[in-house]
């Protein structure tokens, strides 16, 4: 097994673990950051693969990730912050008005 | 353009124009049309027999074909031959005399055009019928004279037991009818056809097992007993007399109660080759002739023992049938359509009279009020006793004289039961003569002032069956006065090449034919005279003698406790055969199984399924990658 | 060597994230997530990729994480419930994890590098290079990418203001 597999089985655990974290945990902001790690996986195949294929691309592709991922976690802390205003907590238990 | 289909057709035109708009014409117009279109199709037969007088063609029309499945082909097809030619004279003739009758018998009544849809209704299925080529449209107008029979029995259906008697009448029919179907299919089995005439000609020369033929005439006969009142499927007809008077005139005495009869005539090929059935149908024509005349003496309600009347006649009927004479069976039905028609239609008159009073027992003394009505009735009632020169007395005497000389199983024992028959026959009938027209009277005052006679439209059709009943056996004469007086029986010739002519044993002679003739005219008259001495003489008699036979007499007023034992026997193990057993066993089990299991586990399946929804978002975020990742191994096992 | 450094980065990162999923409070789960920020940036430095770590850094920890501990410290959260219960989900998750990762493994993971240009002349993967391709192939990508910050500003903002 040479690196770049290396690289991608553990792009592949990483966001597993990010997965682990959005469905398992109850804190929205922490939520949030597991998002974070998921996207941080994908990032992580992604450069590993242009780096493997020396190309460029994909170098590129991964500063387009970046931005949208900012612009992602300013909507999402502005929107986190309405709904605690609204609901008075964190808890994504609070949240459940979709339930049956 | 005359043609055959148009005499079945317009009475259904007269179906539907009274039955879709007759509440909205005026009444005179519902009863004309009602009894008009009959008229014309009463024309048009005499046409299409005149021809068929003529040249002995039959006539055939096709009209379409309803059913190809492989080999069966059936086609709605109509057949008109000698047989059918009497038939659709009587049914039309007398139909239409009954509908003119019916004009002013039901005028106050406020269902009228609902009535005369009905009326013509039935004259369309019975058309149907006895036109029928195949066994296909003869059992469409079977089950569709019982429909008419069920609607017009229960005519009055507010009153529950009106209904319940038309029920009757309806289910007993549809248990002769499975015997029926079950000799079609047998039929069918055997000839690969279902038209008459194959199967006539088929069965005339294939040689299958007796057995075989005796198993389909027994179903062919229950058939008939069905239809035609026969035991043990008698039960329905007297308590069918809930039905207006015209509609037991034409349905249960003249035309439908038939049908058997017709039945029997048609399928002669088939009753030909199997002499065990031919003896079955002898005894049992016998049979119900003796009870029904004995029933009919004890009955008090005037149109119950004309009912009971009905069923015993057409014994005689069945029991010619079966002794090979089929055109004595046909010409006594012929006789026995205007003779009892008359007699109904005259008892229709009483009880217009005296506003719908039937117990013979608050009768009496109507004679001097009501003399025409009673003379028709008189005419009718000589008729059927077979007094000559009424046309009863051919027609009777012909049956009876088989009884005793058919070469296929006349015998002393069929013309003793049937004499006897006779004589009791002459003596219920004018038991009620003169419990009716003579004796003490016995009227309600309210009713007393009321009784007139008939008005013109009733009088008319009474004058003419009247008539008919003394006319209309001339054209049949048995054979040994036909030679004697140099003239023919057309009757009998008509039918010849149908029916053919009734085999007579060897060795009897023209004297032995006259002196039976004179034995029934004999027992006739002593019928007549023993009822006028137990009941216009010594009435005493009649009462002590009911006294005397105590047990026997209720058995014979209850019917033989046929419906008694039909009632609690049969129907009563159905109700606990389906209520206690099938219910608990099958109906439960079926409904756990398919509404509360089927239900619940819906229901069970729809609960799983809305633990789905959580309502928390990070459970939908799991479905979704959950169905990525599906889908990415879906495409990269498979892509 | 530089498998020993991946090694020891990849090591550190899947230690923090699990620790961003164990930790109680906030606070502590952001410091981890920074940490294994860090790790991924010298994963991609190891590789030879220092736009990318760089950008990595100044980007993600920088600008996000530090957002977000804006946000924690203005959501002042002490306690909330620290787990689901571990129920079926937990199963479920690691299943479609592993299958996911199994499948990008078979997809595309398992064939050997192509034979690298060797040490081409130019590291495509220097700044200047990774500039210049980025000013003459991406500048229009640039551009919308600062438009798609202009608007997710002032969504942000206007979100905020209207009270959502």
């Amino acid at each position: 097994m040479d690196r770049y597999q290396f690289l991608t089985i553990l792009a592949g655990l990483i966001f597993s673990l990010g997965l682990l974290g959005v469905v398992l945990r109850r804190n929205l902001l922490v939520v949030m950051m597991c998002l974070e790690i998921m996207l941080n996986a994908v990032v992580l195949s992604f450069v590993s693969f242009a780096v493997r294929g020396q190309t460029l691309p994909g170098i590129a592709m991964t500063f387009f990730i970046y931005v949208a991922a900012s612009c992602e976690i300013a909507l999402a802390m502005a929107i986190v912050v309405l709904l605690v205003k609204r609901r008075g907590s964190l808890d994504l238990g609070a949240h459940q008005e979709l339930k049956g | 353009m005359i043609k055959l289909t148009l005499i079945p057709l317009l009475p259904l035109l007269g179906f539907l124009i009274n039955g879709l708009m007759g509440n909205r014409l005026p009444r005179w117009i519902v009863s004309t049309i009602a009894c008009g279109l009959p008229a014309l199709s009463f024309l048009i037969t005499l046409i299409l027999f005149s021809g068929l007088a003529a040249n002995g063609v039959p006539l055939t029309e096709t009209l379409y074909s309803w059913a190809a499945l492989g080999t069966l082909n059936v086609d709605v097809a109509f057949y008109f031959d000698q047989v059918s030619a009497v038939m659709c004279l009587v049914v039309t003739g007398v139909g239409t005399l009954i509908h003119i009758y019916s004009a002013g018998y039901m005028s106050h009544d406020e269902s009228q055009p609902r009535y005369f849809a009905y009326l013509n209704l039935f004259l369309f299925f019975m058309l149907m019928l006895v036109l029928g080529k195949n066994m296909i449209v003869l059992f469409a107008g079977w089950e569709g004279v019982g429909l008419a029979s069920y609607l017009l029995i229960g005519f009055w259906y507010k009153d529950p037991e009106k209904s319940a008697a038309g029920m009757k009448a309806f289910i007993v029919n549809r248990v002769g009818d499975t015997g029926f179907v079950l000799a079609a299919f047998l039929i069918y089995f055997y000839a690969h056809t279902l038209d008459f005439q194959a199967i006539n000609s088929y069965f005339a020369t294939a040689n299958l097992p007796v057995s075989t033929m005796n198993l389909i005439g027994i179903l062919l006969l229950i058939g008939a007993c069905g239809k035609s009142a026969q035991l043990p499927l008698h039960v329905w007809l007297p308590d069918a007399m809930a039905g207006p008077t015209p509609v037991s005139a034409l349905i249960h005495a003249a035309t439908m109660v038939t049908a058997g009869v017709y039945l029997l005539s048609r399928a002669n090929g088939v009753f030909l080759q199997a002499p065990g059935a031919m003896e079955v149908v002898i005894w049992g024509g016998a049979l119900t002739a003796f009870l029904g005349a004995t029933m009919g003496l004890t009955q008090y309600n005037l149109k119950k023992v004309l009912a009971y009347s009905t069923m015993s006649q057409i014994g005689y009927m069945f029991m010619a049938c079966g002794l090979g004479s089929f055109s004595a069976g046909m010409f006594h039905l012929y006789t026995h359509a205007f003779f009892k028609a008359c007699l109904f239609l005259g008892a229709g008159a009483v009880l217009h009279a005296l506003h719908g009073e039937e117990d013979m027992r608050n009768m009496g003394g109507l004679y001097k009020k009501m003399p025409f009505t009673f003379y028709t009735f008189l005419a009718g009632s000589l008729a059927l006793c077979g007094i000559p020169p009424f046309a009863g007395f051919f027609s009777k005497d012909e049956i009876l004289w088989s009884a005793y000389a058919s070469s296929h199983g006349g015998s002393q024992t069929i013309w003793l039961i049937a004499t006897v028959t006779a004589g009791l026959t002459a003596f219920y009938m004018f038991r009620a003569i003169i419990m009716t027209f003579f004796g003490t009277d016995n009227v309600p005052a309210k009713l007393k002032h009321g009784i007139h006679e008939p008005p013109f439209s009733m009088a008319i059709v009474l004058l003419i069956l009247g008539v008919s009943s003394l006319m209309a056996g001339f054209i049949g004469l048995p054979g040994v006065i036909a030679e004697k007086f140099g003239l023919s029986s057309p009757f009998f010739n008509f039918l010849t090449p149908v029916l053919g002519h009734h085999a007579i044993r060897a060795g009897l002679t023209e004297q032995t034919e006259l002196m039976f003739m004179a034995i029934s005219i004999i027992v006739a008259c002593s019928g007549i005279f023993l009822s006028w001495l137990f009941y216009s003489r010594n009435p005493g008699w009649s009462a002590a003698i009911k006294k005397k036979a105590g047990g026997i007499y209720t058995a014979v007023s209850q019917g033989y406790y046929f419906d008694a034992f039909y009632e609690n026997v049969i129907v009563k193990s159905m109700d606990i055969l389906s209520e206690s057993v099938l219910y608990n066993i099958g109906e439960k089990l079926l409904n756990y199984i398919t509404i509360i299991k089927a239900g619940g586990s819906a229901r069970f399946g729809g609960d799983l399924l809305s633990r789905l929804q959580t309502g928390s978002v990070q459970a939908y975020v799991l479905y979704v990658l959950a169905g990525l990742a599906l889908i990415l191994w879906w495409g990269v096992t498979n892509v | 060597m530089i498998d020993v450094f991946i090694g020891f980065f990849s090591l550190l990162a899947v230690i923090f994230a699990v620790l961003v999923l164990t930790l109680r409070q906030p606070m502590r789960c952001a410091l981890a997530l920074i940490a294994h920020m860090c790790s991924l940036a010298g994963i991609y430095a190891a590789l030879g990729a220092h736009v990318i770590a760089m950008f990595q850094i100044l980007i993600y920890v920088g600008a996000v994480m530090v957002f977000m501990v804006y946000t924690i410290m203005l959501l002042d959260d002490r306690d909330s419930s620290f787990l689901s219960p571990y129920s079926a989900k937990a199963a479920v998750c690691l299943v479609v994890g592993l299958a996911l990762a199994a499948g990008l493994w078979l997809a595309i993971g398992h064939t050997s590098a192509p034979a690298t240009a060797a040490a081409s002349a130019i590291d495509p993967f220097t700044f200047s290079a990774f500039s210049l391709a980025f000013m003459k192939q991406y500048w229009f990508h640039f551009e919308l990418a600062t438009v798609l910050l202009l608007v997710g500003v002032v969504a942000a903002w206007a979100a905020v203001k209207e009270g959502l």
